[in-house]
């Protein structure tokens, strides 16, 4: 629905105003996690193209969104029972981003209004799942803040307003992509605002993929898992024998 | 030195983990004990998500044990007929167990569950190992020999039917308690991640009355055995096994467990195993801690479902 909403915006943006349009890229559209991976940073890097030249930075923002691909998420509350502290209420969400990354010129709240960043999902707080296990938003609503705290404490969700401009038109924001990353497409988001609304946008797909050995492993462990379980007590036992083989030459 | 493990899906300090399998190593190797109630705790410590420290820590058990088991096998110190008696038991326990770490995974319980589990059994092997080494400590300083234990098998064992003759460990004896030894074996290992050696070879001698020349040979090859069904059930049900990880746990374990063979020959036992009891409950009231101390974070976050 997003994207529908993203190509009418486009059309919308190209008709309308014409003034200020948008092109933007990435450094990278694969990040590979390999055996040595310890996290990246991709770069959003673009320009903004004004047929006028009046057109002048203040009222002018740029917001930058990158998101996972969708996730299933189960939030559990402890409670203490009898001196120990026991998961008790469970929450289930559906297609939550696995990963969010936002990065604004200005703070959100500066640059347009709330039911505007709800609309294009824009910052932390208009994250919201597809479905929950609950009919009462309101008994949902800490486990959702919990599940976006816990997110941002392992660094896989976040929002900045480090966007760097170079020069008057061109802009950039690194993006951290940490090792903890789910797999999968995930899409890179420019948004222009003028005076807090969306005058032009472009969204970018972005693969995240597990290559080499780790890729391999992974596969087999959920294609064959009996096969893989035997593997692995393979492997087990030729250590084992191997390392009986040495303590017998020693002695 | 940082290296992603496939199914726990994270990036650890590979020499971190293999001086930690090192040093567990070391000390089985020395006390002749599996060292999984030790290493398991360590890897969660560590960060590794438990059930995952649980069905891995198996995987090495069957190596630790394998080369253990080769070298009694050798001296013919193997009691096969009990092994296999017990073996039977085993397996049926690890299924149970399997199935039943499968069910609190889904739950939402399996950590709760596996840190219980530890303090449980950390805290009564742990106080039985102080216990009995402070006793002897005692005695030897004031210059007593440890009391002599009876010999007698107990009235309830020799009472079960199914009676067979087990020649190597000449017992005559009903299958009933060895199977039942078996089965709580195999469910610790598939729960807990421990080969079990701490509790059978105790009830081999105490409850079976095995001699105690081919205790330490059977225990083993039923633990290969035992750990080897539970690594493979949980990668096949759970999809709980690491095989990077295992590895390194291997690699680790096998080279602490050299030292500690030369080592033990040198050092006094009774104080080693003081220390090692000291160890033990040591972990568990870190454990035990974790349970009862309120969370800095009450909410906790699965991936998974839709």
């Amino acid at each position: 629905m997003r994207a529908v909403l993203l190509a009418l915006l486009l059309c919308l943006a190209a008709t309308a105003t014409g003034a200020e349009d948008l092109v933007s890229g990435l450094s990278q559209d694969q990040v590979e996690i390999t055996s040595n991976y310890t996290g990246t940073d991709i770069v959003v890097f673009g320009a903004i193209e004004s047929s006028d030249n009046n057109s002048t930075p203040t009222g002018r923002d740029v917001v930058v969104v990158v998101r996972g691909p969708d996730a299933g998420m189960i939030v559990r509350r402890k409670v203490r029972i009898a001196g120990i502290w026991i998961n008790r209420d469970a929450m289930r969400f559906g297609g939550m981003p696995a990963y969010y990354f936002v990065s604004s010129t200005r703070p959100l709240a500066a640059v347009t209004t709330p039911q505007i960043l709800q609309r294009y999902q824009i910052g932390l707080a208009s994250i919201e799942p597809q479905s929950m296990s609950t009919h009462v938003p309101a008994k949902a609503e800490p486990f959702r803040l919990a599940a976006i705290h816990e997110r941002v404490v392992s660094g896989l969700y976040a929002e900045t307003t480090n966007i760097e401009f170079l020069g008057y038109s061109l802009f950039r924001v690194r993006v951290p992509i940490p090792a903890t990353v789910p797999r999968g497409e995930y899409t890179a988001e420019v948004y222009l605002f003028r005076d807090g609304n969306v005058v032009s946008a472009q969204s970018t797909p972005l693969y995240v993929e597990q290559s080499g050995l780790e890729r391999r492993i992974y596969r087999f462990a959920h294609a064959s898992p009996l096969t893989y379980g035997f593997a692995a007590v393979f492997m087990a036992m030729l250590f084992g024998w191997l390392s009986s083989l040495i303590v017998r030459q020693q002695s | 030195m940082e290296i992603y493990l496939p199914i726990a899906e994270m990036s650890v300090h590979w020499l971190i983990l293999l001086s930690m399998a090192a040093a567990v190593g070391f000390l089985s190797g020395m006390l002749g004990v599996g060292g999984g109630f030790l290493l398991t705790p360590l890897l969660i410590f560590y960060g590794i998500p438990s059930e995952i420290a649980v069905a891995t820590t198996a995987s090495h058990l069957t190596a630790s044990s394998m080369s253990g088991a080769i070298a009694q096998w050798r001296r013919k110190a193997v009691d096969f007929k009990m092994a296999g008696v017990m073996l039977a038991g085993g397996l049926v326990g690890s299924w149970f167990g399997v199935i039943l770490s499968g069910l609190l995974r889904a739950a939402g319980q399996s950590e709760i569950a596996i840190s219980a589990g530890y303090v449980v059994l950390l805290g009564t092997v742990g106080g039985l190992m102080l216990n009995e080494s402070v006793r002897t400590l005692l005695a030897a300083r004031a210059g007593l020999s440890p009391p002599p234990r009876h010999q007698k098998q107990y009235a309830w064992v020799r009472s079960l039917p199914g009676k067979i003759r087990f020649r190597q460990s000449r017992l005559y004896i009903s299958i009933i308690p060895p199977i039942v030894l078996g089965v709580v074996v195999g469910l610790l290992s598939a729960i807990l991640g421990v080969g079990g050696g701490f509790v059978i070879v105790p009830a081999m001698i105490y409850i079976l009355r095995m001699p105690t020349n081919v205790v330490m040979g059977t225990s083993l090859v039923q633990i290969v055995f035992v750990t080897a069904m539970t690594t493979v059930l949980h990668a096949a049900d759970n999809y709980t096994v690491d095989i990077v990880l295992a590895a390194i746990l291997v690699l680790g374990g096998a080279m602490g467990a050299q030292f500690g063979v030369r080592m033990a020959s040198r050092l006094r036992g009774e104080q080693l195993r003081l220390l090692l009891a000291i160890l033990v409950l040591a972990v568990g009231l870190r454990l035990l801690y974790g349970l009862v101390a309120t969370p800095n974070d009450l909410y906790t976050l699965a991936l998974g479902g839709s």
